[in-house]
């Protein structure tokens, strides 16, 4: 799995992957401190961390990345529900893969920041525009990964299930669903990193909500310290959010992982 | 899979709420304004922060667009009752057949410098005059507008033919990296970029021209626009808003260069104070004018935006009017 293992390091190695984020830091530092890079939009990041620091302190950047998290979270709720179930369609019946399936291979490739003007234009520049965005680049991840998982099934379990007479419900919950669920979580860890992404693009073309608008606000007023720890918020929140999630996914099917499969 | 399972999932899927939520709430007396985070809209958060706006029964939300053009659009949409925008963007709309009309004045050039604004070169570049930039590389921020309309104006003025200048969208906070390192030869700045330019960059930019101001001094830059139609039927709450943000440009006039209003600016730009004590204002109108559209038309047909535009009176509401 690409994001490696959840244990915390015990520790230090030297071919940690932290000693390279330290050394691009640093770089960045004297980089901007030497001139090496000669211009205002390009603070040292002490004088980032400090914008960082006094922004957090004052309590703006938290609410902002609590009202960016509310969005996506929502927008992530309604994609995965309707990914799977929209998944388990097209897994289940082959009529129904035939009639929607161009439609989703259409529209699947489309960029999400692209269409949202037009979508301005359907659901305004609130909340709604947002968590349909973040809704829609969740679902198709869920969608593919879903249907796959429901044709991946093996066959042997189905079988003895219907021997021991477990009845078609009871052998969707305690038998297929399981079974999709590893398929489900790999959908889901994309979908994840893809609806923070499409929720902060939203955030930043329309309306005056999130860490989005607050990036493009501070570029425009000329202040590149807080631009820029806007910037390192929303990668310590893309790390924390899959750290986070392989932490659960470890959790919640431990018996994928117990069979010596990776994900 | 089995049909019983298949009969199952099926259940399961369609049973799944598909759709999305959408949140949409208005009252009568709330209005959504599209404004930009520039200092020409300064009025309407002055009439918010006065309680201008409360005073006429409304409730002003503004909504800023500074990522992308959804002002207008968002107009077109109804998702806001009065979008601020230049006065060119507003126009092409109008000739695209939009119902956009003038319901304020919102920002005017100065008769004198200082202009809002600016063609910046690289210091040492030669280029003086718009005779120099032909077969050059000018930097705007979004073609067809009117910072774009005066620069090729600038240009013309100044003995260039704009046709042969080769003009490229570069957004305001990129505009000065990108001609201090040599990415374009020129770039068309409004402020408050102008003066932080300067500030960041004196040693390596300078000044070669106020576009505005030496083109078309005290010309129309940006209006307040409500949809016709809107108008038509809600004539008396636009006047209210109008009342009201007229309240708001008086307050604003009156505290020209006073720390009180710097630092309503400082709060909605969050540009730095010490920076905005630097920066030149526009003039702030109330009404607009025939001849200023006129005039504003008659540049765009000579710099290839013209087309069949309505008569001026016809675009001017009432609350517009002088």
């Amino acid at each position: 799995m690409a994001g490696g293992t959840v244990a915390a390091p015990r520790g230090f190695r030297p071919t940690s992957g932290l000693l390279l984020v330290l050394s691009l830091f640093l770089l960045w530092e004297v980089s901007a401190r030497t001139g090496m890079v000669d211009s205002p939009n390009w603070p040292p990041l002490s004088r980032v961390l400090v914008a960082l620091v006094r922004d957090t302190a004052s309590g703006e950047i938290p609410m902002l990345v609590g009202s960016t998290l509310a969005r996506m979270f929502a927008g992530l709720a309604a994609g995965t529900v309707a990914g799977i179930a929209a998944g388990l369609l097209f897994g289940a019946s082959t009529m129904a893969q035939r009639i929607l399936g161009p439609t989703v291979e259409l529209i699947r490739p489309i960029p999400i920041p692209a269409v949202i003007p037009p979508l301005v234009l359907f659901l305004g520049l609130d909340n709604g525009m947002k968590i349909t965005v973040a809704a829609v680049s969740a679902f198709f991840p869920l969608l593919t990964n879903t249907a796959q998982g429901l044709r991946a099934v093996e066959a042997d379990q189905i079988a003895m299930a219907r021997t021991f007479g477990v009845p078609g419900w009871r052998r969707l919950f305690r038998v297929t669903l399981p079974a999709i669920l590893p398929y489900v979580m790999a959908g889901l860890r994309v979908a994840l990193a893809l609806a923070l992404v499409t929720t902060v693009v939203a955030e930043m073309i329309a309306g005056e909500q999130g860490v989005g608008h607050y990036l493009v606000l501070m570029q425009f007023a000329g202040r590149a310290e807080e631009m820029y720890a806007a910037v390192l918020v929303l990668a310590l929140l893309g790390y924390a959010l899959n750290r986070g999630f392989l932490w659960v996914e470890r959790r919640s099917i431990a018996w994928y992982f117990a069979t010596g499969r990776d994900g | 899979m089995t049909e019983i399972t298949r009969r199952a999932a099926l259940g399961a899927a369609l049973a799944m709420p598909l759709a999305a939520p959408a949140l949409r709430a208005q009252s009568l007396t709330k209005m959504r304004v599209s404004v930009l985070p520039v200092l020409d809209t300064a009025p309407v958060h002055a009439a918010i922060a006065q309680s201008f706006f409360a005073g006429e029964g409304i409730e002003v939300d503004t909504s800023s667009t500074t990522g992308g053009a959804t002002g207008l659009p968002g107009l077109v949409a109804g998702q806001y009752r009065v979008t601020f925008s230049n006065t060119v963007s507003t126009l092409l709309g109008i000739r695209e057949g939009l119902d956009f009309r003038f319901i304020s004045g919102a920002a005017r050039s100065l008769p004198q410098p200082p202009d809002t604004m600016a063609i910046l070169v690289r210091k040492g570049s030669g280029i003086t005059s718009g005779k120099g930039l032909e077969g050059k590389r000018v930097a705007s921020n979004t073609r067809n507008n009117i910072v774009w309309l005066r620069g090729m104006a600038w240009i013309d003025k100044t003995g260039g033919d704009w046709k042969r200048v080769t003009t490229v969208e570069v957004p305001f906070p990129q505009m000065a990296d990108a001609l201090a390192g040599g990415q374009i030869d020129a770039g068309l700045f409004s402020e408050p970029f102008v003066t932080s330019a300067l500030e960041t960059h004196g040693d390596k930019l300078e000044r070669i021209g106020w576009i505005i101001q030496e083109t078309a001094p005290a010309s129309s830059i940006a209006q307040y626009v409500a949809m016709k139609e809107d108008l038509e039927k809600n004539g008396e709450l636009f006047e209210r808003f109008v009342r009201a943000l007229h309240k708001g440009t008086d307050w604003v006039n009156a505290h020209a260069g006073k720390p009180e209003l710097l630092q309503l600016v400082a709060n909605f730009t969050r540009v730095p104070l010490e920076r905005l004590q630097k920066v030149a204002f526009t003039a702030y109108p109330k009404e607009v004018s025939q001849p200023e559209i006129a005039e504003m038309i008659a540049t765009m047909t000579k710099f290839g935006l013209g087309g069949r535009y309505p008569a001026p009176a016809d675009l001017i509401f009432r609350t517009a009017k002088a």
